[in-house]
């Protein structure tokens, strides 16, 4: 007999794929991080679901954070347009400020998994699909070895900024 | 089944870090510890205690790939002997033995992963790992929360 609640491991497989903020955001960290290149292609799918897990516990503890969707907007924000800039931020600086927002997306998370039916397989699934949406981002990254290739994803982290400055707008409610 | 299934698969990422001569030492000593301590009952009171040395185990197991070095064989065959140990127990609190059977197999995520390692392209075992340690690290925290963790049933269960 279920509970009538969300939960289990196909629920939470699906659920950063329901969202397009957390969709966006988990696609740029992997885009980003091949763009960038080693060590920073595997750093940073590692760093993300490290300090996902912080921002969970945090919101599993109810610990106050401030503005969380603005925080998730502004990562969209920040990562796609560090794709579309082509910024090479040093190893330190991208590691911390994917950290930063991985907390706020684990934050997001994390308050919803207690109220989860089973939320063991849950949390199972939605660490899984955050990883494969990295992993797609990193492949998308693998089109930079093309010719124009870099002109694509540099279009792509363009469209994520776009995305996220509307985010932005309604996290604000303007 | 999860829980064992995490164990095996932080081994199996363990193993795929460690040289061909560790392989077989290690499955022997963890089919061997499995088959002496499944026929044993932890008692169900320690269901929390069992639970949360499954967790830092798995944390433990798939945060050995982060070493410097290959894993030594005595490192190894002593992950095997400990997950083997920590499966048993968690399938005695909360599960059955069949859960082992059905999980045993993602031990052999070592073989595509040595293959990684040893072309050098050893970034997705890496991530995968993270990706075990961070469930696993969230069960952990689920057991300290006025909330069902999952592996106990709930009040309608």
């Amino acid at each position: 007999m279920g509970t009538g609640l969300p939960g289990g491991f196909v629920s939470g497989l699906r659920h950063p794929f329901s969202g397009i903020d957390h969709l966006l955001a988990m696609i740029s960290v992997g885009l980003w991080g091949a763009f960038l290149g080693r060590p920073l292609i595997y750093a940073l799918p590692v760093v993300f679901p490290a300090m996902m897990v912080v921002g969970a516990i945090l919101g599993m503890f109810v610990v106050p954070l401030p503005s969380v969707e603005l925080g998730i907007a502004l990562s969209v924000v920040v990562l796609g347009g560090c794709i579309a800039l082509s910024v090479r931020a040093p190893v330190w600086a991208a590691s911390i400020i994917v950290a930063v927002f991985a907390v706020f997306h684990g934050y997001a998370h994390g308050k919803e998994l207690p109220s989860a039916a089973d939320p063991v397989s849950y949390s199972a699934g939605f660490v899984l699909a955050t990883g494969l949406l990295h992993v797609a981002g990193i492949c998308l990254g693998l089109l930079n070895d093309l010719p124009n290739g870099v002109v694509a994803t540099r279009s792509m982290g363009a469209v994520i900024a776009t995305v996220g400055i509307g985010l932005l707008y309604r996290a604000i409610g303007l | 089944m999860l829980p064992p299934a995490l164990l095996f698969v932080a081994l199996g990422l363990a193993l795929g870090f460690a040289p061909r001569r560790a392989w077989l030492p290690s499955v022997l000593a963890l089919l061997l510890t499995l088959a002496a301590l499944t026929l044993m009952h932890a008692p169900p009171g320690l269901a929390n205690t069992v639970f949360a040395g499954c967790w830092i185990s798995v944390i433990a197991t798939a945060a050995s790939v982060h070493l410097k070095r290959e894993l030594p064989l005595w490192a190894a065959v002593a992950f095997s002997v400990n997950v083997g140990v920590w499966a048993a127990a968690v399938v005695s609190v909360s599960g059955s033995r069949y859960d082992l059977l059905k999980a045993l197999p993602c031990v052999s995520i070592f073989l595509p992963a040595s293959l990684l390692v040893a072309r050098r392209a050893s970034i997705p075992v890496k991530v995968v790992s993270s990706w075990v340690i961070a469930i696993a690290a969230l069960a952990a925290t689920l057991q300290l929360l006025p909330v069902t963790p999952g592996y106990l049933p709930d009040h309608l269960e």
